[in-house]
Formats: C-alpha cells, sequence, structure tokens
C-alpha cells in the first residue's frame, strides 16, 4: 500500500518509501565531452517518473545509463554509482543480460521484431527461461492482457508484429518487456510517435503497471508528464536542476529554470 | 518575467490582466459612488451603480470566456496556470463586489437617511472609507506583485469586522432609543452588512492574488471578529 501524498505541496517529499533506484554522484561522458553532471536521484519503487527537459539536456542519456545499455557504444562512459536494491550496476562484475532483465526498455519508435506477434514476446521469454509450450502460451497471453493488447491480437498471434498499427506495434514492445518479468521498465518517448488515442491507451498502461513495476519515462510532452508521473526530474544541459512531485513541479516549481521551460518561456 | 517564445500567449494573459484590472476600477467605483448615494440621498448615482452592475457581469463573463479558451489553447503551466486560474476566481469576487453595491445602491430611495440620527451615517460613512480603500489597495497590490502587502490586507479585514460589529450595537441603540428610527437603521444595517461581505471578498481576493504571485497559500485561520452572530439571532 502506497501511503497517501500529501496536499500541501511545500511539505517535504516523504522518504518512508523504498527507494528502487538510487543514483548517486553519476557524471556521463560522450568521448570527452560531459553530458551528465553530478547527478543524485532517488527513484520510489512502484511508482512513475518522469524526466523533462530541452533536447539535448540529457535526459535520455540518464535513462540509457540505467540500464547500461549505452555500452552498445564506444567512447561512452559513467562514473559514480546506480543502485539497483542497493547493489551497483555500474560495477563490473554486473552481469548485463540479468540486469536487461531487470530493467526493460521500450523506445520511441516501435521496434517489433520482423516475425510473428507471438513469437515477438516469447523470442525474450526463451533467452532466459526454459518452459513449456503450455507454459508458454500462457505467458504470452498473459504479457499480451497486461499490455491492454490481447483483445485486438488474440485470433492473430501468428500475423506478423509488423502488421499491427504504430500504438499496437508499441504495447506490443511494452508486452515483450513485461513477458520477461523485469522489476523496472524504462520508456523513452513511447507515445511520440503515437495518435492521441494511441497515447491515451499508453498512458491508460503505464498508470496500471506502476501497481508492479517501477516506471521511469523520458518525454517531451509537459502534459503528459504531468499526467503519468509521481515525480518529475527536469533536467538542464545535463544538470538535474529540480526534482520534486509532479504535482509541485508544474504548479509551483522551485527554480526558475524549471518555472521558464514548462510554461515556455526558454531560449 | 521573460517573455513566452509564442507572443500571443503573452498577449492572451495580458488580456486577462487588463479585465482583473478593469473589474477592480470598477468594483472600487461602485462601492464608492454606492455609499455616497446613500448618504447624500443622490438617486441618479444610484442608479448609476445599478447600471455599473451589468458592465461588471459582462466583464466577468468575457474574462471566463478568455480564460476557458487560454488553457483549452495553451494548456498553462506553473505561474501562467496560477494566474488563470486564480483571475477566473478573483473575477467571481469582484462581480459578488458589484452585486453588494448594488444592493447599496437599491436601497438608496428607501433609506430616508435624512430622517436618521448624523452620528450614525458618519459611523457608516467611515465604514465605507475603510472598505474602499482595501478594494482599491487589493488591485493594486496584484498588480504590483505585492505579496507581503497581500498578506497584510488580507488581516487588515478585521478591522472592517470590528467596524461592522461596533456600527452594528451603534444602531441597535438608536432603534431602541427611537422606534421612529427602525425603518432607517434596518436599511442601513442591510447596508453595513454588504460592506462587510465586501470586506470578506477583498479578502478571498487578497489570498488567491497571494498564491498566484508566491505559488503557497496563506495559512487558513485568520483571526475573526464579527461578533453580532453572537450577541444577536443570526440576520
Amino acid at each position: 500500500m502506497k501511503p497517501m501524498l500529501s496536499t500541501d505541496l511545500n511539505a517535504p517529499e516523504t522518504t518512508v518509501e523504498k527507494a528502487k533506484i538510487e543514483v548517486k554522484n553519476l557524471n556521463f561522458y560522450y568521448g570527452q565531452s560531459k553530458a551528465l553532471k553530478d547527478i543524485n536521484l532517488s527513484l520510489p519503487e512502484r511508482s512513475v517518473t518522469a524526466f523533462i527537459g530541452p533536447s539535448g539536456c540529457g535526459k535520455s542519456t540518464l535513462l540509457r545509463v540505467l540500464n547500461r545499455i549505452y555500452e552498445l557504444y564506444p567512447k561512452q562512459s559513467a562514473e559514480g554509482q546506480v543502485l539497483l536494491d542497493g547493489k551497483n550496476i555500474l560495477d563490473r562484475s554486473q552481469d548485463l543480460n540479468l540486469l536487461r532483465t531487470k530493467i526493460g526498455m521500450v523506445f520511441q519508435k516501435p521496434t517489433p521484431f520482423p516475425m510473428s506477434i507471438y513469437e515477438n514476446i516469447a523470442f525474450g521469454v526463451r533467452l532466459y527461461e526454459k518452459i513449456s509450450k503450455a507454459e508458454m502460451d500462457s505467458r504470452v497471453e498473459q504479457a499480451l492482457k497486461r499490455a491492454a493488447l490481447w483483445n485486438e491480437v488474440k485470433d492473430k498471434l501468428n500475423a506478423s508484429g509488423l502488421s499491427l498499427s504504430g500504438g499496437q506495434q508499441q504495447r506490443l514492445c511494452i508486452a515483450r518487456t513485461v513477458a520477461v518479468k523485469p522489476e523496472v521498465i524504462l520508456l523513452d518517448e513511447p507515445a511520440s510517435a503515437l495518435d492521441p488515442l494511441s497515447t491515451a491507451k499508453i498512458e491508460e498502461l503505464i498508470d496500471e503497471l506502476q501497481a508492479d513495476y517501477t516506471i521511469v519515462i523520458v518525454t517531451h510532452n509537459m502534459q503528459q508528464a504531468a499526467r503519468v508521473s509521481r515525480q518529475t526530474a527536469f533536467m538542464y544541459l545535463g544538470e538535474l536542476v529540480e526534482f520534486d512531485r509532479t504535482e509541485k513541479i508544474f504548479t509551483s516549481p522551485r527554480e526558475k529554470r524549471t518555472q521558464d521551460y514548462i510554461t515556455g518561456r526558454f531560449g | 518575467m521573460a517573455e513566452h517564445t509564442v507572443a500571443s500567449f503573452d498577449e492572451d494573459l495580458r488580456q486577462i490582466s487588463r479585465l482583473i484590472n478593469d473589474m477592480g476600477d470598477l468594483a472600487a467605483s461602485m462601492v464608492g459612488a454606492s455609499t455616497r448615494a446613500l448618504l447624500e440621498t443622490d438617486n441618479a448615482l444610484a442608479q448609476r451603480v445599478v447600471s455599473d452592475d451589468a458592465i461588471m457581469d459582462a466583464r466577468q463573463r468575457e474574462l471566463d470566456d478568455r480564460a476557458i479558451t487560454l488553457i483549452a489553447k495553451r494548456q498553462p503551466m506553473a505561474d501562467d496556470l496560477r494566474n488563470v486560474v486564480g483571475s477566473i476566481r478573483m473575477a467571481g469576487d469582484l462581480e459578488r463586489i458589484g452585486d453588494l453595491a448594488k444592493n447599496i445602491a437599491k436601497r438608496v430611495g428607501s433609506v430616508g437617511v435624512s430622517a436618521a440620527p448624523r452620528d450614525l451615517t458618519h459611523s457608516i460613512d467611515s465604514m465605507a472609507q475603510m472598505v474602499l480603500i482595501q478594494v482599491q489597495a487589493v488591485i493594486q497590490e496584484y498588480t504590483v506583485g505585492g505579496a507581503t502587502a497581500l498578506a497584510k490586507l488580507r488581516n487588515d479585514d478585521e478591522r472592517i469586522d470590528v467596524k461592522y460589529t461596533s456600527v452594528f450595537r451603534e444602531l441597535l441603540t438608536y432603534m431602541m432609543e427611537d422606534p421612529r428610527n427602525i425603518t432607517a437603521c434596518t436599511h442601513l444595517l442591510f447596508c453595513a452588512k454588504n460592506l462587510e461581505r465586501i470586506g470578506d471578498h477583498v479578502t478571498n481576493i487578497a489570498e488567491n492574488a497571494y498564491y498566484v504571485l508566491t505559488g503557497t497559500q496563506l495559512p487558513a485561520n485568520r483571526p475573526k471578529q464579527d461578533e453580532t452572530a453572537m450577541s444577536a439571532p443570526a440576520a
């Protein structure tokens, strides 16, 4: 049971919630250039945190550090600590495959595999688990139901994932992520390429998923951040400018830079 | 405050501020004119207040329309959001002030103030002055961003409440002294009550304006000094 948030926006953030991820003194480099500057931030378990800020502010970079996906590229490096349940995932000894089953990610453009809807979900599960056909059928169904896609695809599970609409493809990607039973889900602009109806479905989904998962969403759409998240982090030029309850950020932010950005007075 | 990237957004916000200012000026003018009409038995002036109230209502409707359109079009955030929502609420209070001034003006024909003791009209006059100063100050301080002054102004309403209590007691005394005063005094009592209510709306405006400017609410409790409810059955 989550504690109720105080309605007094100026009351200090409650610390009773358990932090799922703690970022400590994090610096990040693209070659020589420093993209994140001494980030400190604590993401509470089973709640949605939004990262907002102008292009190039470092919000996507920060997201990409959380599952070390940046390591796919050379010359990118992170310093500091990212603690998942108290354990530093930036540590060399961290098993990357294991990390990515715990921390799933969904990208801006839907990225279904060029295979059937069923296989899109089963593929990832099979990498980590040996389960029977019946168990797999049930896992696929559960994941599609969780992603609110089951009713739309249950009669065509063998159709290609690419035959779905953009919004459906994105929900398929969320189903694929959910199927491997992660603890954290990272969403990088998950609805920016979708129409308003599909966007609403994704937002509804995020709302439901936060009961079981810790969710981090990067979005350019401030109304979306205001709607779906419980905490919001505003970033600018690689710095974390302000991190607070979403209501506070969008009604009376502490920092002038935050206010200028969210009211459209920037630059 | 820096301008918005979208210039027409600033223009939309300016229109709303202009309407709040206009309504504030009109409210002050109506409060001043209605009490003057009452004390000088000036029927023409009273009539003007009644017709001003229609203008006030029209301004409030215009402000509502503009504010709602702005919310739909711009989805304002932070200080902009507080400004727009605060303006809607302040306009509601200004409109009520207009109504109360009109109520005072409508009694001008029936009071027969000349029959009432001079001391009494003097008390109403000084109470009206206190209220008028508050009405003028609240919009002025909002315009110049005087948050501290607004917090003080809100507390100053206490003085109006104290004044109302004393006017109420004075009126009772006059009525007991001479039953021929009862008609005039009853009308004046309603006028005093209307003035006291105007003070309460100024308090609401000050609270809203403070929130718009600072993003924080003033404490919920403010000293309350209207004791007439305790000394007599509720009006």
